[in-house]
């Protein structure tokens, strides 16, 4: 009976196997084609962010022979004959420079219209550009230069090639006119692109050539700088009170289940409430990193609050009881043992937070610091912008040189979070202790 | 009656069954416990326990899994407190101290009522932090050098110096299971205490290792009182003086660990101790 039992059992046994198998088989084929498409997304999307964006870190630059005359610029030297009043200086008629330079360049065009597209080659910055290197080194004046002067966005466009020039003339922003002098100068190894510093130094502006992200760099830092310094600690406290000291009862708990209800808000929300008490009720400046910070912190404290706790459940009873078994008060037994052993946990939760507030842009359009902002903030009480909110401004902007300057800043974004989930990696693989 | 009880695994059935049996007293009590009852939220974990530690004695608490004898053990430096749901009544003195007093502070009776839990717990720090943490946060020693001083004897009475007195800056969570528990013995004495609290502290130790703590109990006895949890009845008959036994709640007898072992007066305890359960 037993006997005949245990070959039937085998006989089912092997009967089933095969298909036992073929749907573990299939189950991994499925977790492989999941992943696989998921990189697959993930590669596009970088791909596509890449092409687009790498070319605004070259900016297309003009040859041109600048004759530094001290009449067109409407300068005078003073009376004693040594050098020039800066404050002549700073008022010259740089524009006038650029003029007569690219005059000189194309002596052949005459007419009031011709002529103003052929200055229309140059960027407008051109000219603050000469300004500041007379401002430096007034001695130049009377010279003669060859310089590179910054090209108009249509012109780096050409460059680039986004604008194709094989097109009709009415299918394009720019004429053939324009082409024609672009092809007269790159002829003359009078057009070249060189690395675009400006995008990283200069804040916003309307001309896509002059716009940077230097000024929603400092804005998003200024504001995570405000969010970290409030954040963490009261995240911490919060934390630490709750999981050590508070004790269980109804009003802990409506608490607990508020704190998780907060990590689910909308973050537009935070930033109306930002709007109504901070800017509205405390009368703090609009635009500003300081209420964009505090905005931020509202978002950013339950993340805190419950990774913080987290960290602090993890840390093993035997420890706690060690403490207490020895006499140490609850605050020694929290401070001197518990908290350095979660630690780690609460700063990775702290910078995944951040990541988070870095990447936020709809709190911050309630409070104003979506607004064009061309100077760099220089603190926390001057209006600023910050990095997802100018790549908002920008991608709603119609300019075709904002197309590659959108992708360029979404990369440095990108880079910035990137650093922050390494440096959280980081630190926990340094400080984890295990047992 | 009896037989039918114990048929069923009814032992709580009737109030004479369960009567205690032997003496409760100690010659020289240095904590004495009476009537204590200890309720976690609806579940009665002691009923009525009065039991006294003995000074320079060794009290060994048997019993199976359940019986209440480590909720017991941690009444005594009031370690149920961490626990929000459980609820102690009667009178537990330190000499004449009420230790469960409305005005006591916890903290200075931790630091006289000393624990070593079952499971080896050194701070993940180094050698000399653990067992130099006690003597810092009571402010039992004014300079380095005596810190110093303190540290090695605490590590030489637990026996543990010779092994690791080159490592002191190494952590004490890479020592052996054994020396870990050594470790946590001599922490527990550096801030020297009057009684020590032992919970099952050999229950994860191979033999070696339970045979050196073993001696060790022994040699602390002349200095301390000592209350120690433990399953091995072995044990209990190696290192104790006294025993009790507690079942489901209760102390059903205590007395002499000989008397206990070799002529056991209740039913239960024979058949413990002989093995018939638990």
């Amino acid at each position: 009976m037993n006997k005949s039992m245990q070959g039937k059992t085998i006989e089912q046994v092997n009967a089933s196997l095969a298909r036992r198998y073929a749907k573990d088989r299939r189950f991994r084929r499925l977790g492989l084609a999941a992943i696989f498409s998921g990189l697959a997304f993930v590669l596009m999307l970088f791909g596509s962010i890449v092409s687009n964006g790498y070319s605004a870190f070259g900016q297309t630059y003009l040859r041109l022979n600048i004759n530094f005359d001290p009449q067109l610029l409407g300068v005078a030297p003073l009376q004693n004959g040594a050098g020039y009043e800066l404050k002549t200086l700073q008022q010259g008629d740089y524009g006038a420079l650029v003029k007569a330079a690219l005059r000189a360049e194309f002596p052949e065009v005459k007419s009031r219209s011709d002529l103003r597209e052929l200055y229309s080659l140059i960027s407008s910055g051109a000219p603050r550009d000469l300004q500041q290197m007379v401002l430096s080194n007034p001695a130049i004046i009377g010279s003669s230069q060859s310089l590179w002067l910054i090209a108009d966005d249509d012109i780096d466009m050409v460059v680039k090639g986004y604008i194709n020039r094989k097109v009709a003339e009415s299918e394009r922003r720019v004429n053939d006119q324009k082409i024609a002098w672009i092809e007269q100068l790159e002829a003359k190894a009078a057009v070249a692109r060189q690395f675009n510093t400006r995008f990283f130094t200069n804040g916003d502006s309307r001309e896509p050539e002059l716009a940077g992200i230097g000024g929603a760099i400092m804005g998003s830092f200024y504001t995570l700088l405000i969010t970290l310094v409030l954040s963490f600690p009261i995240g911490v406290s919060a934390a630490i009170y709750l999981e050590e000291f508070a004790p269980r009862n109804r009003w802990t708990d409506l608490i607990e289940v508020n704190i998780n209800n907060l990590a689910a808000v909308p973050s537009i929300v935070f930033g109306l409430l930002g709007m109504a008490v901070f800017i509205n009720f405390m009368q703090m400046p609009r635009s500003a990193p300081l209420v964009g910070g505090l905005v931020l912190t509202l978002m950013t404290l339950p993340t805190i609050i419950i990774a913080s706790r987290a960290a602090l459940k993890a840390v093993p009873p035997s420890i706690r009881e060690a403490a207490l078994g020895i006499g140490a008060s609850k605050l020694q037994m929290v401070g001197q043992h518990v908290l350095p052993l979660a630690l780690p946990g609460m700063l990775t939760g702290a910078i995944i937070g951040m990541a988070q507030a870095l990447g936020e842009s709809a709190p911050l359009l309630m409070i104003g610091m979506v607004a064009f902002i061309v100077d760099v903030p220089a603190g926390i009480y001057d209006p600023s912008t910050v990095l997802p909110v100018q790549i908002f401004l920008w991608a709603d902007s119609p300019e075709r040189a904002f197309v590659e300057r959108t992708s360029a800043a979404i990369m440095v974004l990108l880079l910035f979070l990137l650093l922050m989930n390494l440096v959280a990696i980081l630190l926990r693989r340094r400080f984890e202790r295990r047992w | 009656m009896l037989t039918e009880a114990r048929r069923n695994n009814d032992f709580s059935a009737g109030d004479d069954f369960v009567s205690k049996v032997g003496t409760i007293t100690s010659e020289n009590p240095r904590m004495t416990a009476r009537g204590v009852d200890v309720h976690y939220g609806n579940k009665h974990a002691i009923n009525n326990v009065s039991l006294d530690v003995g000074e320079n004695e060794v009290l060994a608490m048997i019993g199976p899994s359940g019986c209440g004898k480590s909720t017991f053990l941690r009444c005594l430096n009031r370690m149920n407190d961490t626990i929000d749901i459980c609820q102690v009544s009667g009178e537990i003195k330190l000499g004449e101290q009420d230790i469960y007093d409305k005005d006591l502070d916890v903290v200075p009776l931790r630091s006289q009522v000393g624990m070593v839990f079952q499971k080896p717990n050194p701070f993940p720090k180094s050698i000399y932090d653990n067992i130099a943490y006690g003597p810092r946060i009571h402010g039992l020693v004014s300079s380095k050098s005596e810190l110093d001083e303190l540290v090695e004897t605490s590590l030489r009475r637990a026996g543990l110096w010779e092994e690791v007195k080159d490592d002191l800056d190494k952590p004490g969570t890479g020592l052996s299971g054994g020396q870990q528990q050594r470790l946590c013995i001599a922490r527990t004495i550096a801030v020297s205490p009057e009684v020590i609290l032992m919970d099952e502290p050999c229950s994860a130790l191979d033999p070696i290792a339970t045979a050196k703590i073993e001696e060790l109990i022994d040699e602390l006895r002349e200095n301390y009182t000592i209350a120690i949890v433990t399953h091995s009845m072995q044990q209990a008959a190696r290192v104790s003086q006294r025993t009790a036994y507690f079942h489901l709640g209760k102390l059903i007898e205590v007395g002499n660990t000989d008397d206990i072992f070799t002529n056991p007066k209740h039913q239960l305890t024979e058949d413990y101790i002989t093995g018939r359960f638990g």
